[in-house]
């Protein structure tokens, strides 16, 4: 039976909170009710191929949901232009989320438009009563984003930035040293924690390290060039290790994005 | 009433349209969208003797009206499709093809035997792949292995045997007419073209396989022309694809030659491509009075 269909979302609102980035929600009450933090929608984009765009955050209740993009090329471009009332073809919720049930504590990571997917995961922990700590790596104050909104949502926050303006000087991998290192003063019981990491390729695999390191538990969204979104042309493999241990071409879309950090191949 | 029913060859398909191999996988994931048998047939992921891997990512470059592939045929192996995909494959209700693609010239016939044991209803030969170094599309641009490979197959099933033939060649009616005398019961074209995309910032090829093959709608007039070109120069049913997007393009492949059409690249941006195309093309021919659309297959006026 069917279970998947194209959906025409209009755009109920759109918010620009610096020149690089927007927020657009739309209407799809279908999406709002099914989404899980991690999964994303493919977006029609005025250009041959869908944009693959992670969930920022969804309200089941008015049937919306958002997400938050980086004008990278044309076709987020044309997206960042679309205003309220514009229709939308996209697919979704696709891919595998986060899996986070079986958790106490969550500790977001997030660097660059890897922020946004994580917002989705905080606002979940705080509506399921796990204890959410965001981390968030900027280059700068000036181009940092969200960072209210996490404030707001999470039980504790970490921001860094490259520039040396924010809490801490550095990436979010020294943001997330911190946050470990405060766990483990407070002798807090870390078997039912979960480092939840999203961003650049280099950060995902730091706090993959620090987790293991730490014997934390750790989920990373892997990103890679996608065309069908779904799972049928294979263009958009990572490596990872099977469970017998041999090294597999893995969907991004359709068997990740995320993926347990100790089954990926760096 | 339409009837929107075609034979290719003895085999009968209750429409024309068939999903193309590489961009639907085995069916799983399109069956949430919608209830394949309203499909005429789904051709296979290409299959190898041994599991494959496929090149390095990136393996897709989009460009003006269409799409890069290197994929490089990845999949589970033949093996493992007949035990696990098959069956389910046979499900669906549509005709199923087997796309295979050798890296030696035995490996055609060692791959088809296996299915001969099958209930798969038709075995299509990727002699077209631009996607990997040895074999396949090598076999594909030289008549004489073309004919070799096909006869070959033939003496060891008596499944319908389809020739895939590449468009990167000079003649493709002598890669047809080759396919022909090695006993093909139907040819399919077009496999994709070889392309190249490059980043100027970078000065480097958005693939990491820096070629790969180009489909999508910026394909279709050559594939049209190829089709037609083959139609006049075989006795054999000739498949159409390459760049199908709606039901307009799939009618005139079948104008130019074609007794059934493939869909490819137009399934990875709408899911429900086929199922569209099947709809649109009923609504046409309704509004043109054509009764059977199998009357269209070559009905080209040329000039
Ligand atoms: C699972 C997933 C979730 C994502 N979530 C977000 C998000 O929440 N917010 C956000 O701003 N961006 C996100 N991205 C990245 C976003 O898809 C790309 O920035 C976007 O596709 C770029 O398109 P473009 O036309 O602007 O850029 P161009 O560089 O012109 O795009 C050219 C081609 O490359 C592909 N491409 C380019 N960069 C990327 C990339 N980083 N990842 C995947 N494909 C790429 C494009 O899809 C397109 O096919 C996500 C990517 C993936 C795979
Ligand atoms: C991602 C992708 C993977 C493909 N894989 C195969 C394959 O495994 N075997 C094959 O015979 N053709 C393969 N093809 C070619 C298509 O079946 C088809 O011949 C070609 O794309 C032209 O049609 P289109 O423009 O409708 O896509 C692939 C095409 C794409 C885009
Ligand atoms: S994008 Fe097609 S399989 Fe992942």
């Amino acid at each position: 039976m069917p279970q998947q269909i194209e959906f025409r979302c209009q755009i109920v609102k759109r918010q620009q909170p610096n020149a690089s980035f927007v927020i657009l929600t739309f209407a799809s009450p279908e999406i709002a009710s099914l989404a899980m933090p991690g999964q994303f929608v493919n977006i029609s984009a005025d250009k041959f191929l869908r944009r693959p765009i992670g969930i920022m955050s969804v309200d089941r209740e008015q049937g919306l949901f958002s997400v938050g993009i980086r004008i990278q090329g044309e076709g987020t471009l044309n997206l960042s232009v679309l205003q309220p009332g514009h229709y939308v073809s996209l697919l979704g919720p696709l891919g595998h989320g986060f899996k986070l049930d079986n958790y106490d504590r969550v500790i977001t990571v997030g660097g660059g438009t890897g922020v946004f997917p994580l917002f989705f995961v905080q606002q979940y922990c705080q509506e399921h009563g796990i204890e959410g700590i965001a981390v968030c790596g900027y280059r700068s104050a000036a181009e940092s984003i969200l960072t209210e909104e996490f404030t707001k949502t999470a039980c504790a926050v970490s921001f860094a930035s490259d520039a040396g303006d924010m809490t801490i000087a550095g990436h979010a991998g020294h943001a997330l040293a911190g946050v470990i290192a405060d766990l483990i003063e407070k002798k807090a019981d870390l078997s039912r924690t979960l480092i939840a990491a999203c961003g650049p390729k280099i950060m995902m695999r730091t706090a993959a390290e620090q987790a293991a390191a730490a014997g934390i538990s750790c989920q990373v969204s892997l990103e890679e060039r996608m065309a069908c979104g779904v799972g049928v042309c294979l263009v958009c493999v990572c490596k990872t290790k099977g469970s017998d241990g041999e090294i597999e071409n893995s969907r991004c879309c359709a068997d990740g994005p995320v993926f347990d950090a100790e089954a990926v191949v760096w | 009433m339409v009837n929107l029913g075609v034979s290719i060859g003895e085999l009968k398909l209750k429409n024309p349209v068939i999903a193309a191999s590489g961009t639907f996988g085995f069916g799983r994931e399109m069956e949430k969208y919608y209830d394949l048998s309203n499909i005429g047939g789904i051709s296979s992921k290409g299959l190898t003797i041994k599991p494959r891997l496929g090149n390095d990512v990136p393996r897709v470059a989009e460009c003006d009206a269409g799409m890069l592939n290197s994929v490089g045929l990845q999949n589970p192996g033949i093996e493992y499709f007949i035990e696990h995909e098959l069956p389910h494959m046979l499900s669906y209700g549509c005709v199923v093809i087997a796309n295979i693609a050798g890296h030696q010239f035995e490996e055609y016939a060692d791959m088809a035997k296996l299915l001969d044991k099958t209930d798969v209803d038709a075995i299509e030969l990727n002699l077209s792949c631009p996607n990997v170094s040895s074999g396949c599309m090598a076999f594909g641009s030289d008549a004489s292995m073309i004919r070799a490979v096909t006869e070959s197959v033939k003496t060891v099933t008596n499944k319908p045997v389809w020739v895939k033939l590449t468009p990167n060649v000079t003649s493709v009616s002598e890669m047809a007419l080759a396919a022909q005398d090695g006993g093909a019961d139907a040819v399919s074209l077009i496999n994709t073209l070889l392309g190249m995309v490059i980043d100027i910032e970078t000065r480097r090829p958005v693939l990491k396989n820096n070629a790969g093959g180009y489909s999508g709608p910026g394909v279709k007039p050559v594939a049209v022309r190829m089709v037609n070109e083959v139609f006049n120069s075989v006795d054999i049913p000739v498949i159409g694809m390459g760049g199908i997007m709606n039901a307009a393009d799939a009618l005139e492949f079948m104008i130019a030659g074609a007794c059934a059409v493939q869909v490819g690249t137009a399934n990875l941006v709408i899911p429900t491509a086929c199922n569209d195309i099947v709809i649109s093309m009923e609504e046409w021919a309704q509004n043109h009075e054509v009764e059977e659309i199998s009357s269209l297959t070559g009905c080209l006026r040329r000039w």
